[in-house]
């Protein structure tokens, strides 16, 4: 799967916006999106607020999680621990990116926030790699990764599906009339 | 504007479902099958509510006014589900002409009441594509093989899906007992599939859960 479609399935999550323009009720396929009105906030989804706050006409609020003294919290929980904590939000990287990158004016110490967040993906991809090493060396054939984000699994996807599905190849007598496809 | 009738594939009954519940199940789908080696059980129903529902929204909006910022939002949704739509249907379609000897095999082997994997358009396809070519080896090579070449046996050239490929997957609801072979000495687990929790394992294991929606491929 690529980033890029592992993004666009954050863009569904919503996020808060303040508008500077009116508008009637918005009946979207996927959902009904309250009245606009300037200097209300109202709750749309990422896509929508990412293309508005393009053409300046709204501010993004930053969601909860998005805070420095909670990410700070974060990183040192995921420091002490060995074992994956559960994240702030299931598209935390992606979200981030995106705010940081078209929002950076709405997001209070923009910079505190990306350098942190960096930090917490790169403690979290370290861990993914010890135990995906520890994974394949000890030629185990069932996990459970709980608190992984997706775009996380997706790092690794590749060379973990490979890598299992050779070792099962190896590990069981091949014995089928019907040749199989390995991709 | 929001409620849809769709019928079931093989029911008499008639089920109501909002647009939002569509589209949640055509993101499900078009993940499952992204992730799943085989061809899963085909979607049809959804995806022709689906278009209507895309077709209905596109004709709104060419009849409303410049009103710009509605109009481009809505097709900024218009995109993104036409976008999920073809790339679902792109990926079966890939899978069809990847397994097509195996398909039509499975096909002619299907009892009467047995559903097909296959919309009834994709069938027609895979016929086509299995006709066209034989006709290419024929005309390119068989045709200068001695005698008892000359024939290619549809379930000898058949490849099928690999159906121990290992795949990231959700549990949705909870399922107890399911059996994963252990490393090393070949035994088999049981393992308790919690709701809400994400696992990797061999597809074989859990592609009856994924036809009951148990489980989900991410």
């Amino acid at each position: 799967m690529d980033p890029a479609e592992v993004e666009f399935l954050a863009e569904k999550e919503m996020v808060h916006i303040v508008p500077n323009f009116s508008m009637d009720r918005m009946y979207l396929i996927g959902g009904d999106i309250g009245p606009f009105n300037p200097g209300l906030p109202v709750q749309i989804p990422l896509w929508m607020a990412i293309n508005l706050k393009q053409r300046q006409k709204c501010r993004i609020q930053p969601p909860d999680w998005m805070d420095v003294e909670k990410l700070q919290e974060k990183k040192e929980e995921e420091e002490g621990s060995q074992f994956f904590k559960p994240m702030l939000n299931k598209h935390y990287m992606e979200v981030a990116q995106l705010l940081l990158t078209h929002a950076t004016d709405d997001i209070p110490r923009a910079d505190e926030v990306r350098t942190l967040i960096k930090d917490i993906w790169d403690i979290r991809t370290a861990k993914l790699r010890t135990s995906v090493d520890k994974f394949v060396s000890e030629q185990e054939s069932h996990a459970q990764l709980d608190d992984l984000s997706l775009m996380e699994i997706n790092t690794m996807r590749q060379f973990l599906t490979q890598a299992l599905d050779h070792m099962h190849q190896i590990r069981t007598p091949q014995g089928g009339a019907t040749q199989h496809t390995q991709e | 504007m929001d409620d849809l009738d769709i019928e079931e594939a093989s029911d008499e009954e008639v089920e109501q479902m909002t647009a939002a519940e569509a589209l949640a199940m055509v993101e499900k789908a078009w993940l499952n099958e992204k992730f799943s080696p085989e061809l899963l059980p085909h979607k049809q129903d959804l995806v022709d509510v689906m278009l209507d529902q895309l077709n209905d929204m596109e004709k709104n909006i060419s009849r409303a006014k410049k009103g710009d910022l509605k109009v481009s939002i809505h097709k900024m949704e218009i995109d993104r589900i036409r976008y999920v739509l073809a790339s679902f249907l792109r990926i079966r379609l890939e899978k069809i002409e990847k397994f097509v000897h195996h398909l039509l095999e499975e096909e002619a082997q299907l009892g009467e009441d047995v559903p097909s994997r296959m919309s009834p358009e994709e069938l027609q396809h895979a016929k086509n594509f299995a006709a066209n070519m034989e006709t290419l080896f024929n005309d390119v090579v068989l045709r200068h093989m001695p005698r008892n070449l000359k024939k290619l046996e549809g379930s000898k050239v058949a490849v099928g899906p690999y159906q121990d490929s290992y795949v990231f997957l959700q549990v949705q609801e909870q399922v107890d007992q399911v059996m994963v072979d252990t490393a090393g000495d070949q035994g088999d687990e049981a393992i308790d599939l919690e709701k809400g929790s994400q696992h990797i394992m061999r597809y074989r294991v859990v592609a009856p859960l994924i036809t009951n929606d148990a489980v989900t491929l991410i």
